[in-house]
């Protein structure tokens, strides 16, 4: 029996399973595939039933699992494999190139600060850019960034230009940081670890709003999923907790909030209830309302699932602070001009419902976090787009009217896909 | 005192801090000031150089104290006492001037006057330093036995859970069985898998298991001390039942016998400190006679877990839906067991059995004008349920169910909602019942069904109504002698609804289950374990340490008048019997200070934030 633990995921969950354990006396391995921990609840804003900042309630925890004595923190790793039975396993993590020395770096931010190198950034589910070399959120645990191999210039001209003789370009991290934490050549590395027990707390995953194209989803760039909302509502967030719509930057006065989208819906999505979305767009709302203060909020429901504690009081709360709840279901929503439509049908009054909103909300379903994820360059070498996707040479009527401005997804640069994503965007931008 | 040899150590933090403060300036500014011995920059003072930095100068220059300017105390307070205890230092001699977000952050716009700020700030910390006692950490003895109060099945799981890991178990149902309302219930969804079977096989567990003892018929009466060191007062009433031959007991659950095992045992065997059981104590025999032949005992804990549950709403109380006045208007919990194996479904008024079966949900809850604002949670899974075990039990039955939201948020639970009306053909009518009454032997029942928006009226055998499930009775009373808080409906509140959803404000006290507010029993189970590792994270240390900045009492100024002891809200204070001093009892104290404004005196104060050192240090901003 070997009492060490090891927690996979390293969300809230995992770290108060690993402080839990750790403070009980046992040594804990953490495991978290991203570059830090903290997970779903560091891209929120304010959380509901207390509407407390959510980064500020959890910074202790974080913070106190990268000091803790027990915990040994591994981040940007996953599990490749499992040996063993209980009391006895043995658990091969691989940790990815970070292309940095941590135990070089202190987490200075120089190099994210000059890297001229952007990339949509995941973690601010699309709402703003980050750097090549990066670290998720400036309270990052650890405060080491990582370099993303399919946006840094050096590492993607190192092949070419080196087989010319010439130095790759760029480098400037490397040429500024002031520990010389940089490495270019760093290679994935592989850990044994024996544990006697396993804890599993991978979290989830917001379904992509792309799965639902009646909904506009991954077409009209102002219909966002709640977490790219939750980002927008956040004071750490790219806009600072200003609310303003991705397309133009304008503050939107309607917001539509469209509850249950890809949930409960075995036809389209997932056949369950994602549990957690009827409350966060009543807070989102809620939100939205306290910081435009002449804006509308309208919530499109099925049911309002709010049991538990205070929850109940803080729908109520919602409402007198003027949220609208509309029971229906929506059937369409598209772009015309300025405005974002939405039409449903109230089934209160069984008559249809149409809003033109500058800014829609889709609570999309909660699914199981996926169990790998790959680098967009680990899909490029597996199927290479061909060149009538190429944006130079679209014949999509919708790309030459707009040129760069378009917000069609499939043509955003630096957008990670896969091979059925883009089969499936090759085939609706032929239907348009 | 002023011979202090004080190091000062400024971060830029990367920029930081730099970026606003001159933090050059800072160190000129303060390096010939009185006790200050020693000052420097650095970019990161956090990271291996920078602390190494710090562990040189101190054995270089012979520091006794180190003030470092940087970020939030925080954030890396602890970081640099562990970086000063390494080369021998008393880590209270090290205390952080908070110049990142306490000035560069907030006075970005004015680089002059925020350095003027980091200066004066840094001052003042030096000041607190040079008046700064050596302490070390108070370590609190940590009494490894647990009280479960509660006999639910989340008082069964905590207890469980705690004995298996070795740890002695107390466990006081108030009730003379064990099992809590999970006894009542027929088929408990997803699986209709029969409540009592599932929870015979914990009570049996529990009865049988030698670290567990368990006092039914019991209430705790009081709890004082702290945590790792109660001591509660319990009452029983169940032998002195059983000995006037009472039927002691419903259930079919014998009522255990109080035998001494588990008190003498002494947990697991490398247990350096051995358990502590007061006289008069089970294991010395009986307590004190109580007026009615009720005993009480009196024994030390060091975690207590409060599992009471939930109590069923007074029907009168629902005289709007003819309840208590019409004979076959139910509540659920009544519904339940008349589904209960090898009980009859028959209605109260002429035991005949009901076809046409109404279910009107949110009875109560979710209406704070007549009933409780909140939601109780469970109905929205209990009525589908009922409503698929009745369309089981007797063929051709129709369940109507009358609701507002369809509240089955949970794993499986929406696909079992549908199961409902797909395969049981439940109807389910949007809206709310606007009159009952009788008619015949029939119960009419008027309602709008908002979907359609038409009226609908139905002609029902039997009305079931989802009450809401309250706090369980005396839970506000408990809640007091265990010195943790409710809220507005009886419901113990947690230390924060996310992130401490078990733990109360009042350290070593734990809640699990409904009691907590309402909630099933999968949520139930997974609350009482988390409670229990929460006791067991207790019980693995050898001391609870706690940092020494408390309140301390001058007893030659210290005249007992008892201000500080109103003032505490900690329950700290208390007067010495014989002394006839004020006393801190160190593990309560939170270093609040309320006490130190509250005496007249100036016998107060609270060490390391001493009124010299206070003082001192805004003598320096004025
Ligand atoms: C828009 C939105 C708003 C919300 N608002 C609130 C709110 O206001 N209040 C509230 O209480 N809740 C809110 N929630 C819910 C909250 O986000 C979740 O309850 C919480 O984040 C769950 O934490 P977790 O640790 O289980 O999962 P996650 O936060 O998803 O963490 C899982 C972690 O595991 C890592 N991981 C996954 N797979 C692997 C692997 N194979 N190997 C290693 N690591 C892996 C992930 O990178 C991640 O860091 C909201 C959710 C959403 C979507
Ligand atoms: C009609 C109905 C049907 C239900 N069906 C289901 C179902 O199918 N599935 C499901 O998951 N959930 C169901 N539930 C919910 C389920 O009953 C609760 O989740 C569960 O009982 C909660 O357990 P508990 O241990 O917290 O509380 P309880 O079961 O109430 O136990 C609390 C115990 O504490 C004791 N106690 C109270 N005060 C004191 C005191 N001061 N001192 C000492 N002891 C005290 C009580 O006597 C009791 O034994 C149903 C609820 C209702 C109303
Ligand atoms: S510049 Fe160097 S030290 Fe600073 S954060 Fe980047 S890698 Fe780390
Ligand atoms: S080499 Fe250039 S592009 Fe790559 S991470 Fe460094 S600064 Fe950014
Ligand atoms: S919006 Fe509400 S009802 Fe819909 S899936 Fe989410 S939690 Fe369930
Ligand atoms: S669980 Fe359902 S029936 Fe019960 S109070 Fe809540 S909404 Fe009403
Ligand atoms: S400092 Fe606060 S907690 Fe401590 S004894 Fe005084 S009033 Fe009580």
């Amino acid at each position: 029996m070997i009492p060490r633990v090891m927690v996979i995921g390293g969300g809230i969950a995992g770290i108060q399973a690993a402080l839990d354990v750790a403070n009980s006396g046992y040594e804990v391995v953490l495991v978290e595939r991203l570059p830090s921990i903290g997970g779903h609840m560091a891209q929120l804003s304010e959380t509901f039933p207390t509407l407390d900042c959510s980064q500020c309630i959890m910074t202790p925890r974080t913070v106190e699992v990268g000091h803790h004595e027990q915990i040994k923190l591994m981040t940007y790793s996953e599990v490749e494999s499992v040996a063993g039975e209980v009391g006895h396993f043995r658990v091969r993590v691989r940790r990815a190139p970070t292309y940095v020395d941590w135990d070089a770096c202190t987490g200075c931010g120089t190099c994210q600060q000059k890297c001229p190198y952007k990339a949509e950034s995941d973690f601010e589910r699309g709402i703003g850019p980050r750097k090549a070399i990066y670290t998720l959120n400036p309270q990052a645990v650890p405060n080491k960034p990582v370099i993303d191999p399919d946006a840094c210039k050096w590492l993607l001209t190192r092949a070419e230009r080196e087989a010319e003789g010439k130095k790759p370009q760029c480098g400037a991290c490397q040429k500024l940081c002031p520990t010389e934490a940089i490495r270019f050549d760093d290679a994935p590395a592989y850990f044994e670890e024996e544990v006697g027990a396993i804890i599993l707390a991978t979290g989830y995953d917001l379904m992509s709003p792309a799965r639902l194209p009646e909904y506009g989803g991954g077409m009209v760039a102002d219909v966002i999923d709640g977490l790219a909302f939750e980002r927008l509502l956040a004071s750490s967030g790219p806009t600072a907790g200003a609310v303003r719509r991705p397309s133009d930057g304008a503050t939107p006065k309607e917001i539509v909030f469209v509850q249950c989208a890809g949930s409960r819906d075995p036809e389209h999505g997932a056949p369950y209830c994602s549990k957690i979305c009827c409350m966060y767009t009543a807070k989102q709302a809620m939100l939205y309302k306290h910081r435009v203060h002449d804006g509308q909020a309208h919530i499109f429901y099925i049911d309002v699932r709010a049991g538990g504690k205070r929850y109940e009081e803080f729908i109520t709360r919602g409402i007198e602070e003027g949220t609208d709840y509309l029971r229906g279901k929506v059937s369409k929503i598209y772009r015309d001009g300025e405005k974002v439509i939405v039409r449903g049908a109230d089934t209160l009054n069984g008559k249809p419902v149409t809003l033109a909103a500058d800014l829609v909300v889709l609570a999309m379903a909660v699914l199981p976090a996926p169990t790998r994820r790959r680098s967009p360059r680990a899909w490029a070498s597996r199927w290479t787009p061909t060149a009538s996707s190429s944006r130079s040479t679209t014949s999509c009527s919708r790309w030459r009217a707009r040129g760069p401005a378009c917000t069609w997804p499939a043509w955003r640069p630096g957008r990670r896909t896969s091979p059925k994503r883009w089969r499936r965007r090759a085939a609706r931008r032929a239907r348009c | 005192m002023n011979k202090s040899r004080i190091g000062v150590f400024v971060c830029h933090c990367g920029l930081n801090i730099a970026a606003t403060v001159d933090v050059a300036r800072v160190v000129e500014a303060v390096r010939d000031d009185p006790g200050v011995a020693y000052a420097a920059e650095y970019k990161y003072m956090c990271s291996d150089p920078g602390q190494n930095m710090i562990k040189d100068a101190v054995r270089e220059h012979n520091l006794d104290g180190v003030v470092v300017a940087a970020c939030s105390p925080a954030m890396h307070q602890v970081t640099f006492r562990k970086t000063v205890a390494g080369v021998g230092m008393n880590p209270y001699r090290m205390e952080s001037a908070n110049i990142r977000e306490q000035v560069s952050w907030v006075h970005q716009d004015d680089p002059e006057r925020a350095t003027l700020k980091a200066i004066e700030t840094v001052r003042t910390i030096v000041e607190k330093v040079r008046r700064n006692e050596p302490l070390e950490p108070i370590a609190i003895p940590v009494n490894r036995r647990a009280l479960v109060i509660g006999g639910g099945v989340a008082g069964l799981t905590a207890a469980l859970d705690i004995a298996d890991a070795g740890y002695p178990v107390i466990l006081v149902e108030r009730a003379d069985a064990l099992g809590g309302k999970m006894r009542q219930l027929s088929g408990t969804y997803l699986n209709f898998d029969a409540a009592p079977d599932m929870l015979a096989k914990r009570v049996a567990r529990v009865q049988q298991h030698p670290h567990i003892q368990v006092l039914t018929s019991a209430e705790v009466m009081a709890l004082e001390g702290y945590v790792g060191n109660f001591t509660v007062r319990v009452s029983c009433r169940g032998t002195a039942r059983r000995a006037q031959g009472e039927p002691a007991d419903r259930s079919d659950t014998p009522l255990p016998p109080l035998t001494p095992k588990s008190l003498s045992h002494r947990g697991r065997g490398d247990l350096k400190s051995p358990l502590r059981v007061r006289s008069p104590s089970p294991l010395s025999g009986r307590g004190g006679q109580g007026d009615e032949g009720e005993e009480s005992f009196t024994f030390d804990v060091g975690a207590v877990v409060v599992a009471t549950g939930w109590d069923s709403y007074p029907m009168a109380a629902l005289a709007e839906y003819g309840a208590g006045e019409i004979p076959d208007v139910i509540d659920y919990l009544a519904f339940e067991r008349m589904l209960a194996p090898g009980e009859a479904i028959r209605r109260p008024s002429d035991g005949r059995t009901p076809r046409e079966v109404v279910f009107v949900q949110c009875a109560g809850s979710r209406d704070p004008a007549n009933g409780v604002p909140y939601c109780s949670k469970v109905c929205c899974m209990v009525v589908p349920k009922q409503a698929m075990l009745l369309a089981e039990r007797v063929p051709g039955a129709q369940a109507y169910v009358f609701y507002t939201d369809i509240r089955s948020a949970g794993k499986n639970y929406d696909e079992y909602v549908q199961r409902a009306m797909s395969e049981r053909h439940v109807l389910y009518l949007r809206g709310k019942v606007s009159r009952l009454f009788r008619e015949g032997d029939r119960v009419m029942v008027w309602g709008e069904d908002t979907l359609s928006g038409q009226a609908v009226e139905i002609a029902a055998d039997l009305v079931v109504l989802a009450t809401p499930l309250l706090a369980a009775e005396g839970a506000r009373e408990l809640a007091q002698r265990l010195r943790i808080s409710t809220d507005a409906h009886g419901f113990y509140n947690e230390a924060h609804p996310k992130l401490r959803p078990v733990e109360t404000l009042t350290a070593g006290v734990f809640v699990a289950g409904a009691g907590q507010g309402p909630k099933d029993i999968p949520e139930t189970v997974a609350e009482a374990s988390g409670a229990a590792a929460k006791a067991l994270q207790l019980f693995a240390q050898d001391h609870i340490t706690q940092e020494p900045t408390v309140a301390v009492v001058d007893a030659d100024l210290c005249a007992a008048c008892g201000a500080c002891v109103e003032a505490c809200p900690y329950g700290a204070r208390s007067i010495h019997p014989v002394w006839h001093v004020a006393t801190v009892q160190a593990a309560l104290c939170q270093g609040c200070g309320a006490c130190v404004a509250a005496c007249p005196n100036k016998a107060c104060s609270v060490r390391n934030w001493t009124p010299e050192q206070i003082l001192g240090m805004a003598d320096l901003y004025v």
